[in-house]
C-alpha cells in the first residue's frame, strides 16, 4: 500500500521533478561546463580551459562596466525600495477609509507586465511631452533628458524601479500585521510615543521582512534585464549596458555561449557572495522575536 | 474576525455569487474561442508534394502579401509546396531551431546574419546549388547591393528579396517659404549645409520647431564622403578610413551648430516614426533621409508636398552613394529541400520570369534585385505612378551603395560603431578619438576572437 502511495505521489509530483531536472539541473550544469568552452551554438562546444574567465577579467573593459553598471542599480534602487516599501506599508497600515483601494492602486504597478511598464515609462520619461518634464516645468525646473543622457539612464530605471515596490509593501504590510498587539500595549504602558514605537518595536519586529525583501531584491537587481533592454538597449554610451543584457548580447548576438556562460557564472558566485555576507551581518541587525 | 468564513453578511454572499458568475463566464469564452475563433495553422493544401519550410518575419499587411506570393508559387508548382510561418524575431529562432538540428527550408531575414552564420557553416552557400546557367544569370544582373550584402568569403549566401536604398525627403513648400528653389535640390553637400540652416525654424525660446537637415548614422555618411569602413581586396577592416572621418567630423559640425541637447529634445518629443506618423509628414523636418518605403507612407496619408534627391556629395565624396541593408533569404546548411527553397527564391526574385515577379515587387514598393525587374512594364508602371521611387531604382543601381563590412563580428562592430558616433554627436569625444576608440575595440574583439580559436585548437 505504502510502495503504491509512493509510486503515486512520484508520479504527481513528476512533471515538476522533471522539469526542474531537465529546465533548471541540466542548463545549470551545462553552462559550467559551457563557460570552459568556446562555443557558438551552431558547432560543438571546444574546450579552452579558464580562457573565458581570464580574458573577462582582463580584456573586456565592457565586462567592467556592465559590472559598475549593475552595482550602482543595486547599491541605489534596493535600499530606496526598501525604504519606499517600508514607508508606504506604515501609511497603508493606518486605520482610514478607503484602505484596500489605496492598498490596490499602490499594489496595480506590480502586476503591470515589465514590457508596459517600459513603454510606460519611456513616455512619462520623454524630456519634451514626457509627465515627469511637464510636472518638473510648473515649478519652473527644465528636466533632464532622463533615458537620453548617459548621466540620468540609471537613475531614471531606479525611479521606475521605485514605483513598482507594491509587490514588497504587500509582503511588509503582512509582516506589520504579525507584530503582537502586546508588544505596543507595553510600550504605550511605558510611555513610548509615536517615534518610539516605530523606532523600538516595529521596525526591529520588522527585520526578518526587511532582510527577505534586501536578499530577493538585490538577487533580482544584479540581474536586472527587461527594462533596460526594452528602454535604452545598453545606451547612451552604456550607462544601461547591465550586467545581464551585455551577457544576452554576448550569447545571442555575438554568439559567444561560452563567454556567456562564464560571465553567468561569474554573476552567480557574486550574488552567493553577497547574499552569504548579507546572511553573515543578520545576527546584527534582524531580530526574530527572541 | 473569526468565523468570516461560515457567517457571511447577503452582500458578501451576493459579491461572491458575482465572482463566481464572473470566472464561469469567463471560462466559457475562453471554451468557445477554442473551438469557435480559433484558426488553425494553415495544413498543406496539396498533400502529394514535397513541403518546402519557409519562415519570415513579416506581420499584418505584409503577411498578407507574402502569403500572395506563396499561393501564386504553389499555382505555378507540380513537385513542392511552400508552407509559410510567421516567426517574430525570426534571427534568434532561427539560430536556435539551426542548433537543434531542424531549420526551415528557406528563411527570409533582414538582421545582418550571413558574415556570423555563414563563418560558421551554417548556412547554405548558394552558388554551389543553383543551376549554374541562374547563378551566372544572377552574377551577370544583380545589383551591386544585392550581390554585396548576400557575399561572405566569395560566396553567395543571401538572395535579396529588396534592398533598402536611402535617399533625401524634402519639402517643397518649405523651401519656398525658405526663399529656395525647389526644382533646384543643392548638387553638393556645401549647398545643402547652407539650405539646411535657413529651413530650421525655431520658438521666442530658441527651442527648435522645425529641424532644417539633421544628419546621423555614420555609414550613411561615410559612404557619401568616399569612405569605406572594410577593403574588400585586402578582406579587412579599415575604420580609421579618412573619409569615414571627415564625415563623421562633418555631422559633429552638425550637433556643435544646432546644439546636441537641443536636437534631442525636439526630437524626443516626435511621435514614433511608424507608418503615417512619420515626423516628417507631420513637417518636423525640411529634408531628412529616409528609405524608398517612405513612398508608399507617404501615399497612405495623402502627403503630396515632397520630394526626393539622392544625397549630394560633398567635395572629394561620391555621388549616388547611401549604405543599404535589406531583405534576403537564406537557406540553412540542415535544410531538408534545398532545391524546393531554391525554385521559391527564383520565383520570388524573377530569376525566371521578371515580368512576373514586378508585380510582387509593386505590391510591396519594393526594390528588385536586377534592372530586368525595374525594367519590367509592370515595374515602370509602378515607378510612372509614382514618380519620385525613380529616385531610389537609381541610386540602387550605383557602384557607390555600400553595405555593412561582411565580417563575422558585424553586430558587434554595428553596435560599437553606433556608440563611437554618439560619443562623437555629444562632444564626449572628438570625432578621432571616438573612431580610434573603435578601432581598438574592434581589433581587440578580432583578436580575442582568433585567440580562443587557437586555444581550442590546442
Amino acid at each position: 500500500m505504502a510502495r503504491r502511495n509512493n509510486a503515486a505521489g512520484w508520479l504527481l509530483v513528476s512533471p515538476v521533478v522533471i522539469g526542474l531536472l531537465v529546465f533548471s539541473l541540466y542548463p545549470f550544469v551545462a553552462s559550467l561546463a559551457l563557460s570552459f568552452c568556446d562555443f557558438d551554438i551552431f558547432n560543438a562546444p571546444r574546450w579552452i580551459g579558464l580562457w573565458n574567465y581570464r580574458t573577462l577579467f582582463t580584456e573586456d573593459p565592457l565586462f567592467w562596466k556592465s559590472l559598475g553598471n549593475v552595482l550602482y542599480y543595486t547599491a541605489l534602487a534596493v535600499p530606496l525600495g526598501i525604504g519606499f516599501g517600508v514607508a508606504l506599508a506604515l501609511l497603508l497600515d493606518a486605520r482610514i477609509r478607503g484602505l484596500s483601494v489605496y492598498r490596490t492602486i499602490f499594489f496595480l504597478p506590480t502586476i503591470v507586465p515589465a514590457v508596459a511598464t517600459s513603454v510606460l515609462w519611456i513616455w512619462l520619461l520623454n524630456p519634451q511631452i514626457g509627465l515627469v518634464n511637464m510636472l518638473l516645468r510648473l515649478f519652473g525646473v527644465e528636466g533632464p533628458m532622463w533615458l537620453g543622457s548617459p548621466e540620468w539612464s540609471k537613475p531614471s530605471l531606479v525611479l521606475m524601479g521605485v514605483w513598482g515596490v507594491g509587490g514588497s509593501m504587500i509582503i511588509y504590510l503582512a509582516g506589520l500585521k504579525d507584530i503582537p498587539v502586546s508588544l505596543y500595549e507595553a510600550a504605550l504602558v511605558d510611555g513610548a510615543n509615536a517615534w518610539q514605537r516605530l523606532r523600538h518595536v516595529t521596525l526591529p519586529m520588522l527585520t526578518p521582512v526587511i532582510f527577505f525583501n534586501l536578499v530577493m531584491g538585490m538577487i533580482g537587481a544584479f540581474q536586472y534585464f527587461t527594462q533596460a533592454f526594452i528602454m535604452t538597449g545598453g545606451g547612451p554610451q552604456d550607462s544601461t549596458l547591465f550586467y545581464a543584457l551585455q551577457l544576452f548580447y554576448q550569447a545571442f548576438q555575438y554568439l559567444k555561449f561560452g563567454y556567456a556562460s562564464a560571465m553567468a557564472w561569474v554573476l552567480f558566485v557574486i550574488v552567493v557572495v553577497v547574499t552569504a555576507l548579507l546572511f553573515r551581518s543578520q545576527k546584527r541587525w534582524v531580530h526574530y522575536g527572541r | 474576525m473569526e468565523g468570516d468564513e461560515r457567517v457571511r453578511s447577503p452582500g458578501a454572499r451576493r459579491a461572491v455569487a458575482v465572482a463566481r458568475g464572473a470566472v464561469l463566464a469567463a471560462a466559457a469564452l475562453l471554451v468557445a474561442w477554442l473551438f469557435l475563433l480559433y484558426e488553425p495553422p494553415r495544413a498543406k493544401r496539396y498533400p502529394d508534394r514535397e513541403k518546402v519550410v519557409f519562415w519570415h518575419m513579416w506581420t499584418a499587411k505584409w503577411e498578407k502579401v507574402v502569403g500572395e506570393i506563396v499561393d501564386r508559387f504553389n499555382a505555378s508548382q507540380t513537385r513542392w509546396e511552400v508552407v509559410a510561418l510567421v516567426v517574430p524575431g525570426g534571427s534568434l529562432k532561427t539560430l536556435i531551431a539551426t542548433a537543434g538540428g531542424d531549420p526551415p527550408d528557406v528563411m527570409a531575414q533582414w538582421d545582418p546574419v550571413i558574415p556570423a552564420w555563414a563563418e560558421r557553416g551554417a548556412l547554405t552557400p548558394l552558388d554551389e546549388i543553383l543551376d549554374p546557367k541562374d547563378w551566372a544569370y544572377l552574377e551577370k544582373n544583380m545589383y551591386p547591393a544585392v550581390r554585396a550584402i548576400g557575399t561572405y568569403k566569395g560566396h553567395f549566401y543571401g538572395l535579396s528579396t529588396g534592398m533598402n536604398i536611402w535617399a533625401l525627403y524634402y519639402r517643397p513648400s518649405r523651401f519656398r517659404e525658405a526663399g529656395l528653389d525647389p526644382d533646384r535640390f543643392p548638387e553638393t553637400l556645401e549647398e545643402l549645409d547652407a539650405a539646411a540652416a535657413k529651413l530650421f525654424r525655431y520658438d521666442a525660446a530658441g527651442r527648435i520647431t522645425r529641424i532644417g537637415f539633421m544628419p546621423r548614422w555614420l555609414s550613411q555618411w561615410s559612404a557619401v564622403f568616399g569612405g569605406s569602413f572594410y577593403d574588400a581586396t585586402r578582406g579587412e577592416l579599415t575604420l580609421l578610413d579618412p573619409g569615414a572621418l571627415r564625415a563623421l567630423e562633418w555631422m559633429t559640425d552638425y550637433t556643435k551648430r544646432y546644439g546636441f541637447e537641443r536636437v534631442q529634445q525636439f526630437e524626443s518629443g516626435l511621435t514614433t516614426s511608424m507608418g503615417a506618423s512619420w515626423p516628417f509628414i507631420s513637417g518636423a523636418y525640411a529634408i531628412t533621409v529616409d528609405g524608398q518605403w517612405r513612398i508608399q507612407d507617404l501615399a497612405e496619408a495623402k502627403e503630396s508636398d515632397y520630394r526626393t534627391a539622392p544625397i549630394p556629395p560633398p567635395e572629394g565624396g561620391k555621388p549616388l552613394a547611401c549604405w543599404s541593408n535589406g531583405n534576403f533569404m537564406v537557406v540553412p546548411s540542415g535544410a531538408k529541400h534545398k532545391q524546393g527553397a531554391l525554385a521559391f527564391m527564383k520565383f520570388w526574385s524573377g530569376v525566371d520570369d521578371p515580368e512576373r515577379a514586378a508585380e510582387f515587387y509593386t505590391w510591396g514598393g519594393w526594390l528588385p534585385i536586377t534592372p530586368d525587374v525595374a525594367n519590367a512594364r509592370r515595374y515602370q508602371q509602378y515607378i510612372r505612378e509614382n514618380p519620385e521611387f525613380a529616385t531610389f531604382v537609381r541610386v540602387l543601381a550605383s557602384p557607390n551603395v555600400q553595405v555593412s563590412p561582411p565580417v563575422p563580428i558585424q553586430a558587434y562592430l554595428m553596435n560599437r560603431l553606433g556608440s563611437a558616433e554618439d560619443a562623437a554627436l555629444r562632444g564626449t569625444l572628438t570625432p578621432r578619438q571616438a573612431m580610434e576608440r573603435l578601432d581598438e575595440e574592434i581589433r581587440r574583439e578580432q583578436r580575442l576572437q582568433n585567440a580562443a580559436a587557437t586555444q581550442a585548437d590546442r
